[in-house]
Formats: C-alpha cells, sequence, structure tokens
C-alpha cells in the first residue's frame, strides 16, 4: 500500500476497491470513501464497530480529514453517461501511519497466524452489529504496536442475514492454506505467498498438505473439499434456492475456521540459526560491549527507522529501539524469526518488527504493474541500518566484493553500525573451512579502504575480549 | 449469487456451496454441544466457560 504510482499520489496497491482508495498529498497519507460506500462507513462509525475495533487495537484509528478529495485520477470508475460531472468523493479521511508496511511472505509463522486470528476476530466483532468483512486480505493486515491490525477502514459491508462469508476463498488462500503448509509439510513454504499475490491456491494447499490432514476435520473441509468444490463447481451459477445462511450458522462456521486455525502450530529449532548464541564464540563481555555501543549510538544519532539487518533473534535490535527508534529486525532464518516475533509478543513492545528476509534476495516489487507491492528497498531508506557480524556472511559465503556491499548498505540507510569479523574468527575459519580463500581483500584495512568510499568512519572501536570491531558511519 | 450489491471479489461458486456444507455441519456440532451440556447440566457437572475474548471485551465496554 505504500508504492506511489507516478500520477495523482493514488496509491498503486488500492486500486482493486470501488469503494475507496488511498492517496498522498504533501507527504500525508489520505483515503478517499467514494459516495458507493456512504452507507457503510456510517454503519462502521455509529454501530460503534469502528470504537470497538479501535479501542482493542484491531483496526487503525482514522480521523475525518478537512482535504479535497483526489479526484481526477477516477473519472474512468464513473457512471458511463451523464454522471461523469458527479463528485464520486464523500469524504477524506486520515489513517494513522503505520510505521513499516510488511508482506505476509516476511512474516513468521506466529505472525501470519495472528493475522490470521485478527482476520476472524474482527469478522465476529463485526457480524455483532450487523457488518461482514468483504474481504480477508492478509495484505490489509498489518503490524501496529506489536499487534496484528486492520488497516483497511473500508473493508466492511453490511450484513444481511442469510448471506454467506463472501471473503471465505481469499481467508483460506491468504491464511488457512499458507498456514497449514507451513506447520505440516514445511515452514519456508510461505514463501508460496510471494509468487501467489492472492494467497494459495487451494488445489495447490491440497496436493502439497500430507495425506493424514485428511483426517483432520478442519483441513478436510476448508482445504481439501474446498479445492475439490472449488473444481467441480467452476464458474457454475449458484441459485438462490441453494439455500443461505442463518446468522447463527454463519457463526458456528466462523468458529469452525477459527479452531481450524488455532489448532496449527509451528515451533522454531533446528534450522540455521535457532540456537545460534549458543554456539557463538562470543564472550559475556563483548556481547555486552556490542549491545552498549550500539545503545549509545542509536541514542546519538536518534534514528526514527532503523533496519537490523540479520538480526537473529533481536538483541540488538532492542538495543536501538531501547533508545527510541521503530526497528525492523529481519532475519533469513524463519527460527530466528519466530523467536524474536514470540519475544516481542510477550514484552509487548510497540515498536520492533520482526521480519523473514534474505538479504541476498530481497523481497521484490510485485503484482500488477510491477507496484502493488513494494520491494524491501522501496519501503525505505532507513535511518539506521545495523549490520552485525553479517560481513562475512556476505562477503564470503555470498561473494559480495566489499566496495559493492559498501554501495549496497549507502543507499539502504543514511547511518550504518557494522562489525567487522576478521578472518582469524573463527566463525570466517568455519566459513573457509571447505572452500578456496579467494578474497586477499578480505582484511580489516581492506574492508576501511572499501567502506571509505562511501561513507565517512565516526566511530572504530575495537569488542572487548574478541577480534572484532565495530564501526559507526555516516554515508557520504 | 443472488444477494446484492454483487461482492468486488468473486466468491467463488465452490467456495459459496462448501460454506454452506460447513455451516450446517458446524451448526449440528454447536446445536450437539449444546445439548450435551444441558444433559450434563442434569447431572451437576459444570462445563468450563469459553474463553471468548470478544464477550471480555464488550463487557469490559460497558
Amino acid at each position: 500500500m505504500t508504492t506511489p504510482s507516478q500520477n495523482s499520489g493514488q496509491l498503486s496497491a488500492s486500486f482493486r476497491d470501488p469503494s475507496g482508495f488511498l492517496f498522498s498529498r504533501d507527504g500525508v497519507l489520505y483515503r478517499q470513501v467514494n459516495r458507493k460506500y456512504e452507507h457503510e462507513y456510517a454503519r462502521l462509525m455509529e454501530s460503534g464497530l469502528y470504537d470497538k475495533l479501535v479501542k482493542v487495537g484491531l483496526l487503525i484509528p482514522h480521523i475525518e480529514a478537512d482535504q479535497p478529495p483526489a479526484e481526477e485520477a477516477r473519472a474512468e470508475r464513473s457512471e458511463p453517461t451523464g454522471e461523469r460531472s458527479r463528485s464520486e468523493a464523500y469524504k477524506v479521511i486520515q489513517p494513522e501511519r503505520v510505521p513499516f508496511i510488511s508482506y505476509p511472505y516476511e512474516w513468521s509463522f506466529s505472525q501470519l497466524k495472528d493475522a490470521a486470528l485478527a482476520t476472524l476476530s474482527i469478522q465476529r466483532r463485526a457480524l455483532k452489529l450487523g457488518m461482514s468483512l468483504k474481504d480477508a486480505s492478509a495484505y490489509n493486515i498489518q503490524f501496529v504496536r506489536g499487534k496484528a491490525a486492520l488497516i483497511d477502514t473500508l473493508s466492511f459491508e453490511i450484513y444481511k442475514e442469510g448471506q454467506p462469508w463472501v471473503a471465505y476463498r481469499q481467508f483460506c488462500q491468504h491464511f488457512l492454506a499458507p498456514l497449514a503448509l507451513m506447520a505440516l509439510r514445511d515452514v519456508r513454504l510461505n514463501q508460496l505467498l510471494r509468487v501467489y499475490i492472492d494467497g494459495v491456491p487451494l488445489d495447490l494447499a491440497s496436493e502439497l498438505l500430507p495425506s493424514r490432514t485428511r483426517f483432520n476435520f478442519g483441513l478436510l473441509t476448508h482445504i481439501h473439499l474446498h479445492a475439490s468444490a472449488q473444481k467441480r463447481y467452476s464458474g457454475a451459477e449458484v441459485k438462490s434456492r441453494a439455500g443461505t445462511m442463518s446468522k447463527q450458522a454463519l457463526t458456528a462456521f466462523l468458529e469452525s475456521l477459527d479452531s481450524a486455525v488455532r489448532k496449527l502450530n509451528w515451533n522454531p529449532g533446528g534450522t540455521e540459526w535457532g540456537n545460534y548464541y549458543d554456539i557463538t564464540n562470543y564472550s559475556e563481555a563483548a556481547f555486552e560491549h556490542k549491545k552498549r555501543l550500539v545503545g549509545e549510538w542509536a541514542g546519538r544519532v536518534k534514528p526514527a527507522l532503523v533496519w537490523d539487518l540479520g538480526a537473529n533473534n533481536g538483541v540488538f535490535s532492542r538495543a536501538a529501539s531501547g533508545a527510541g527508534a521503530y526497528v525492523v529486525s529481519s532475519d533469513v532464518d524463519p527460527s530466528a524469526v519466530e523467536q524474536n516475533y514470540r519475544i516481542s509478543k510477550e514484552a509487548k513492545e510497540q515498536n520492533l518488527l520482526p521480519l523473514l528476509l534474505d538479504l541476498t534476495n530481497p523481497s521484490p516489487a510485485s503484482g500488477w504493474a510491477n507496484q502493488e507491492r513494494d520491494s524491501f528497498y522501496g519501503r525505505g531508506p532507513a535511518d539506521m541500518v545495523l549490520a552485525l557480524a553479517l560481513v562475512h556472511h556476505l562477503a564470503i559465503s555470498n561473494n559480495v566484493p566489499l566496495p559493492q556491499l559498501a554501495d549496497f548498505l549507502a543507499k539502504w540507510g543514511k547511518w550504518l553500525v557494522i562489525e567487522f569479523v576478521p578472518k582469524s574468527d573463527s566463525q570466517v575459519q568455519k566459513l573457509l573451512v571447505s572452500r578456496d580463500d579467494i578474497f586477499p581483500t578480505y582484511t580489516r584495512e581492506g574492508f576501511e579502504s572499501a567502506f571509505r568510499q562511501r561513507f565517512n568512519i565516526r566511530e572504530a572501536v575495537p569488542v572487548q575480549e574478541s577480534e572484532r570491531m565495530l564501526y559507526l558511519m555516516e554515508s557520504l | 449469487m443472488h444477494f446484492a450489491p454483487l461482492p468486488y471479489l468473486d466468491p467463488g461458486s465452490g467456495s459459496f456451496l462448501i460454506q454452506l456444507l460447513i455451516a450446517s455441519l458446524a451448526g449440528i456440532g454447536v446445536a450437539l454441544y449444546t445439548s450435551w451440556n444441558r444433559i450434563k447440566g442434569w447431572f451437576g457437572i459444570k462445563s468450563k466457560p469459553k474463553d471468548d475474548d470478544e464477550e471480555d471485551d464488550d463487557a469490559e465496554s460497558k
């Protein structure tokens, strides 16, 4: 939702819904509510649903802004004849800005599960007050103050008794299917969401899930039978006599979905860095020294947004968030991100976002016209980047030359806190054990000279009881 | 689909039909559960109160 399109400030992720759309003006994000959506908006605000959801943090708050609408780009959506001159706009609202937009393929298992449960919880509350979610897109959920919250104020429609849940298919594709695959097949299958922008196709999920899931009532019905029904009735017209759903039946149905989601669990461990800090070669003193330096430097520079790259379970991210920054704490390992999220949730942290990110292949821009979902880089730059115990992985395991690494990091943030791990370090020796040492410039001098091309080195401090160096750099 | 206004997302015919099926099964489940609790009630066995976050919030906001 943050990708600005080239014209009119209308944001290119919100083009599908005729109820309204997002636009930015003078750097402020607004949402235009169209006349078409007037009744639904009024019901949301007057039924008490808005207040209730905002109060429990399930919906981002907004104010009604005294702003003219963003019309011009919407002319083509008007009625074909006669109506063109009439304004489509009903209201302009200003939603609270989300500190960092993230996508489901960047979430750990529990983040996706919490987003799913939040969606169902919103739907149940809406139903009690005569409304229903008309979509159940994982992209409408963001982590705000550490909690999964709906960011699309225009997602509600007025509920009519007898009506089924129109967003059911989307819920299964965006949430239930990837969660089931992650929990019961392989946690890395959340990456399917990166390819299938409207969620994992249910026939694919059904094929990939272990056959024992056919003995699980929730997965049998919501995934396997659902996939078969889709195939069998594809394009069929459903006649009104096909039956309607009482509110009680719909409530029971939502309970069944909720229980199918709750039964899915995945526990970290066994992957790359899951227990990294137990096997590392740091001493306690080195570890504490590093934490203290990160905290001090973040306190001095006062960055609003920090990207911790290779954050593991977020120990050093917390040194920065403790200094007041909003920290996107990313790692390539699903176990580390899961642990990080659990720690963050347990401590009710509000300014830290654990995220799954492969630095050697960061999230690309994707979707319609490559503008619907922003690349990771497109959501920056950050004010400060933390690259701790990272350089050797990129330079040696991934063969990135140091000057290119410096270029890359200079683009991603103004300030850089970076750790240099020399070849003599046992962690680097491990990386070199099974390959030729083709890195003659991988020395402290080589590192500093490469980074001086793009940065001013403000601080260079040897980490206590180690051979490592910690730097604070400012990009040129 | 016969519900007006038409949804802007296609809910899918198959998804609609399977939803009706599951809802009726789930409805029967709820009915059985309720009767079972009533039967247990006759014998003085109290069922565990359901952990319903929504109800708590509602009570809190009153």
